[in-house]
């Protein structure tokens, strides 16, 4: 008798948003446990770098970091070391200082106790100091958002296979990474009509992730469409939506956002840096 | 290129208006019966208290915590293992702009939250397809057609819908708790 493995799907809300976890391969218990620990280190990320938890380490980097260096803990340090290498290689257009621009929008909350941010402040003012400490040169807001999400994927499939998961999928609000041996069809949103799933790629033991603006617009109508913030171009709205493939997901998260603001003349810059981009847009009706 | 991806999608999509029908993304995660053993996997009984809430005890519950109390019935369990009673199982449903989501909330004895996990999950764009000027994008052929239920769709990269819904659910859940079960 054949029997096809055994495959459990569970889906949590997490990081702000709905994170799907698939594991194959193992016995239930073996899957549950190894969801459960993945969907702990989800959890983890989430309380290390919400920008709204006054003690979260971003919470508090936000408060002290302009007074004295600020230890976090090695995943905290791990993003921003990565968040620094993404901003140099993209000029800047990706930059986690860009907070206090939504904060001004009311996409973030006001921080409590965060000394004013000062508007000449960008990537540059962050320093990364020896034993996981965090300085910043000038007063500024941190928000990983647009970064975490894709380390959370990398944590959790780190945990699954560690338990002995032979092969998932880890999916958060978009972001998603599949191990092991079965290749998984993608498929995106159509950038007009969110409705319309098209097939993106088949990806194997990779990350993809997409960015686009259609979601937010319709949903929460300028809410989250400036959450896109171009660090030079104030009320810049992109208009297609990027999908980036690499081999990380905390890497394709990162550069769809500077695809999605700098368009296709940055994709040879993200080719070097291991994150491949394709950009799609709506092709005109009629 | 690179050897772990493939791309399908052509870099200047289909027309909204070439593509046939929309498509009805729904995924179910766990049954009421895996749910709760997902949950309390100690658990002897999950013996049925449904709860009616009469209008002082939901007025009382948008009152602590400003969600809105949209249904009175609240499926709710009690937990017992082998020493008695160790938390709550409660259903709950979301409903947002375009996603209905059925979850399930387990608490402690204390009322804390144990769990939290999705069983259903199901985008619905009803306010699109009700809108005749988004249909006659899809040429008139199709019209009459019902949502095509996509089994085959798995993985959707690309901004999914936030879950600001469950968030707030599980905030009234906890009122809830407050007002009625403790």
């Amino acid at each position: 008798m054949t029997t096809s493995p055994l495959e459990l799907r569970r889906a949590r809300p997490l990081l702000g948003t709905l994170v799907e976890i698939r594991a194959r391969g193992g016995d239930q218990a073996v899957l549950v446990r190894a969801i459960d620990s993945a969907f702990g280190a989800v959890a983890r990320v989430h309380g290390l770098m919400s920008f709204h938890r006054a003690r979260s380490d971003v919470g508090r980097v936000n408060r002290l970091a302009w007074h004295a260096p600020v230890r976090v803990h090695p995943w905290t340090y791990a993003v921003l070391s990565e968040a620094q290498r993404v901003a140099l290689a993209s000029d800047g257009l990706f930059d986690v200082t860009v907070a206090p621009r939504l904060v001004a929008h009311r996409l973030l909350p006001a921080l409590r106790g965060a000394p004013a941010p000062d508007r000449r402040a960008t990537y540059r003012d962050i320093r990364l100091l020896p034993g996981f400490k965090v300085r910043f040169a000038r007063p500024l807001l941190l928000d990983l958002g647009g970064i975490a999400k894709g380390f959370a994927v990398d944590r959790a499939v780190e945990q699954l296979r560690a338990a002995g998961v032979h092969s998932g999928v880890v999916n958060a609000g978009g972001d998603l990474r599949c191990f092991g041996s079965l290749t998984e069809r993608v498929h995106v949103r159509h950038p007009q009509c969110p409705a319309l799933l098209v097939p993106l790629a088949d990806v194997r033991d990779g990350a993809i992730a997409t960015s686009a603006a259609y979601f937010s617009r319709r949903r929460y109508a300028g809410r989250e469409v400036s959450a896109q913030v171009h660090p030079r171009r104030p009320g810049f709205v992109p208009e297609h939506s990027v999908s980036v493939a690499a081999a990380h997901c905390v890497t394709a998260d990162a550069w769809t956002k500077v695809l999605l603001l700098g368009g296709a003349r940055l994709l040879g810059r993200a080719r070097r840096a291991g994150a491949f981009g394709h950009l799609l847009r709506a092709g005109a009706d009629r | 290129m690179v050897d772990f991806v493939r791309w399908l999608a052509p870099v200047a999509l289909v027309p909204v208006a070439v593509l046939a029908a929309p498509h009805c993304y729904a995924a179910q995660y766990l049954t009421l019966a895996q749910a709760q053993a997902a949950m309390f996997p100690e658990a002897r009984e999950f013996a049925p208290v449904p709860v009616r809430l009469s209008r002082d005890q939901a007025r009382e519950i948008e009152q602590l915590t400003g969600v809105q109390v949209r249904v009175q019935e609240q499926p709710v369990w009690q937990v017992r293992a082998v020493d008695g009673p160790i938390g709550w199982f409660i259903v709950d449903e979301v409903y947002g702009k375009h996603e209905l989501i059925t979850y399930a909330v387990g608490l402690n004895a204390d009322g804390s939250v144990r769990q939290i996990e999705v069983m259903d999950y199901r985008e619905t764009y009803g306010y699109e397809i009700r809108n005749p000027a988004w249909r006659r994008q899809f040429s008139g052929k199709r019209q009459g057609d019902p949502l095509k239920l996509e089994q085959d769709i798995r993985n959707i990269s690309g901004a999914t819908l936030s879950c600001r819904h469950i968030t707030e659910g599980v905030k009234r859940l906890l009122a809830f708790h407050q007002v009625v079960l403790r």
